[in-house]
């Protein structure tokens, strides 16, 4: 194989899932666990080159090109959009996009127009437009539970992983917006200049993704 | 009080070198397209909107920018160049002969989300051939394609072929409703894998199924046509492109070949053939075209019609920088002597000598300095000299 290829993968909860998956498909992953002050990350026995983003600067990356290849979570990709190859659903990192109402409260049950809040405004923006409803979105930056209880909203739309927080705070789901999970996405110019060494790529995680079934 | 005002989002000021590589890749493309017998036409900038909505164009009503005019009828920025022309060759070109072949050097406008760092104004250069159909026509423009890339200096680089009826004929097979037709486009054109076994596993039976499992996967080169056949026989259209492929290589063009089955952007736009060129170093495509068998009649003249658009700046972004030229020699002259003058500046290379508007030698030797120049030449009544700054 020629060329190196270079992956962005996002920080936090999916960076671990994805060395895991990595090392299972047989890649070593050991500078990706022991950064150090390094910003690139090389795969010694793969040509493979990592580095480590917030979700939004996956895509970033892979759209221009300076990323061939990206992990990232779908609530991102739905939020932000963008031209890019998504090949694989990797399986880790499920969640669940909900609409979530105060308990007790009946959302649907009036004409007055509705006041959400969420960190996702596109998200929710294309939910409400596909039901024909108009709503009034509210994009707040931190923890959107908070909206319903101060009162500036009815409904959230968040991520919702075990709905402990939600209950915690006297809200409940009442409707799922979209499944969540992380993907793997691909530069669309890579993919054809890049094709046998990507090819391989997708293959060790559909194979390792296979084998967890 | 000075004022401060910017330039819009998603457009900039270009300077000197930046310019010097776009005129350099818009020469070098048009002048292959003139030798090739294609002629120049040139669109308005600003065009009715309904131009657009009407003849069907795939760009969104959100990505074109629009602007007012007296009528009151919404006009946009021209989004595409294909359409206005196909307008010009239905109507004011109604009398001449076809095939015609037009080729244009223009900007066309997208409205790009906030802060992606895209540009608005997109200079492309590109041909259509119009009223003319077959395979002769088809190769006419693709290697047309490719030696446009390759007048460029474009390093490496491959032209990708599709076809438009290869999608149409295996979805025809699985017999969906429109609604479900385009959300399977959208995951083979999204090259989604999984989500596409998923969406295709209640078809499994139907041998079209498999073939279009793997559709977004079949890209590459000419063994990609062999895959598609024995996954889904003998098709019309693969039995096109692998027809082409073979005059292409034996033209000597075979190199620069690939394909994409799962090319199936605009399938309600393209007929035919459809092609992206990429160059390494480019993050997308920097050339598209394809057959629309369909735009030109919606004005008119039914005629047949294909080509392409090359992205300007997106190719010059992949060759080597040009710097621009060093100012070397600042010339000065006394009154009388202006003709001498011009004669010295015109005979140097471009751009390293130019003349001085300061009255006195003094002056002009002080602006040599601090424009960086080596020498002053001087032209008076004594003749011609040389002062070293």
């Amino acid at each position: 194989m020629s060329e190196r290829l270079r992956i962005a993968i996002t920080k936090g909860r999916l960076l671990d899932k994805s060395v895991e998956l990595f090392e299972a498909a047989g890649l070593d992953c050991s500078p990706i666990k022991d950064p150090g002050r390094r910003l690139v990350h090389c795969v010694p026995n793969y040509p493979l080159d990592a580095v480590l983003a917030k979700a939004p600067d996956v895509i970033t990356y892979v759209e221009h090109g300076v990323c061939d290849l990206g992990i990232v979570g779908k609530d991102t990709i739905l939020e932000k959009g963008g031209g890019f190859y998504e090949v694989l659903d990797l399986g880790f990192g499920k969640c669940r996009f909900a609409l979530a109402v105060k308990e007790g409260s009946d959302f649907y049950g009036t004409y007055k127009t509705r006041r959400i809040a969420s960190k996702y405004p596109e998200v929710t923006r294309a939910f409400f437009e596909k039901k024909g409803m108009d709503v009034d979105i509210i994009k707040i930056e931190g923890s959107v539970e908070l909206a319903p209880i101060l009162n500036l909203a009815d409904a959230i739309v968040d991520i919702v992983e075990t709905g402990a927080t939600l209950k915690a705070n006297g809200l409940v789901p009442i409707e799922d917006v979209a499944q969540v999970s992380a993907r793997l996405i691909v530069n669309t110019a890579s993919m054809k200049l890049y094709k046998d060494e990507i090819a391989d790529l997708i293959a060790r995680c559909e194979g390792e993704l296979e084998r967890r079934k | 009080m000075s004022i401060i005002i910017n330039t819009p989002e998603g457009t900039r000021d270009r300077l000197f070198a930046e310019c010097q590589e776009r005129r350099q890749v818009q020469a070098r493309l048009t002048r292959l397209f003139r030798q090739r017998g294609f002629l120049e036409v040139s669109t308005p900038d600003t065009e009715f909107y309904d131009l657009f909505a009407l003849s069907g164009s795939a760009i969104p009503q959100e990505r074109m920018l629009k602007v007012g005019d007296l009528s009151g009828k919404i006009c946009v920025m021209r989004p595409d160049s294909t359409t206005p022309i196909a307008r010009v060759a239905a109507t004011k070109l109604k009398a001449v002969a076809l095939p015609q072949r037009l080729y244009y050097d223009q900007t066309v406008y997208r409205a790009n989300p906030a802060h992606n760092g895209g540009s608005r104004e997109i200079p492309q250069c590109g041909v259509e051939l119009i009223g003319a159909k077959g395979k002769k026509a088809d190769l006419e423009i693709i290697v047309t394609a490719i030696d446009a890339l390759r007048s460029c200096g474009a390093p490496k680089f491959h032209v990708e072929l599709g076809h438009a009826g290869y999608f149409r004929e295996l979805a025809g097979r699985l017999e969906l409703g429109e609604e479900k037709v385009e959300e399977m486009r959208a995951l083979i054109e999204g090259k989604n894998f999984a989500a596409l076994t998923d969406f295709l596993a209640p078809y499994a039976g139907n041998p079209a199924s498999a073939a279009l499992a793997r559709l977004s996967r079949l890209f590459g080169g000419a063994e990609v046509l062999g895959q598609a056949e024995r996954l889904a026989g003998k098709t019309p259209a693969v039995d096109y492109l692998s027809d082409l492929y073979d005059e292409l290589s034996a033209a000597g063009y075979g190199q620069y070949i690939r394909f994409d089955l799962g090319m199936v952007h605009q399938i309600d736009y393209y007929t035919g053939v459809v092609f992206r060129g990429y160059v390494e170093g480019a993050g997308d495509a920097v050339l598209s075209g394809g057959r629309y068998d369909n735009l030109v009649g919606v004005f008119g003249r039914e005629a047949q019609a294909t080509g392409f658009a090359v992205y300007v700046d997106a190719v010059a972004r992949t060759l080597p920088e040009i710097s621009p030229p060093v100012l070397r020699t600042v010339v000065h002259y006394e009154p009388g002597y202006l003709a001498q003058a011009l004669e010295a500046v015109d005979t140097r290379p471009a751009g390293t000598s130019e003349l001085s508007p300061c009255r006195t030698l003094e002056s002009s030797l002080n602006l040599a300095r601090d424009k960086g120049a080596e020498t002053v030449l001087v032209f008076d009544k004594d003749g011609e000299r040389t002062v070293p700054v």
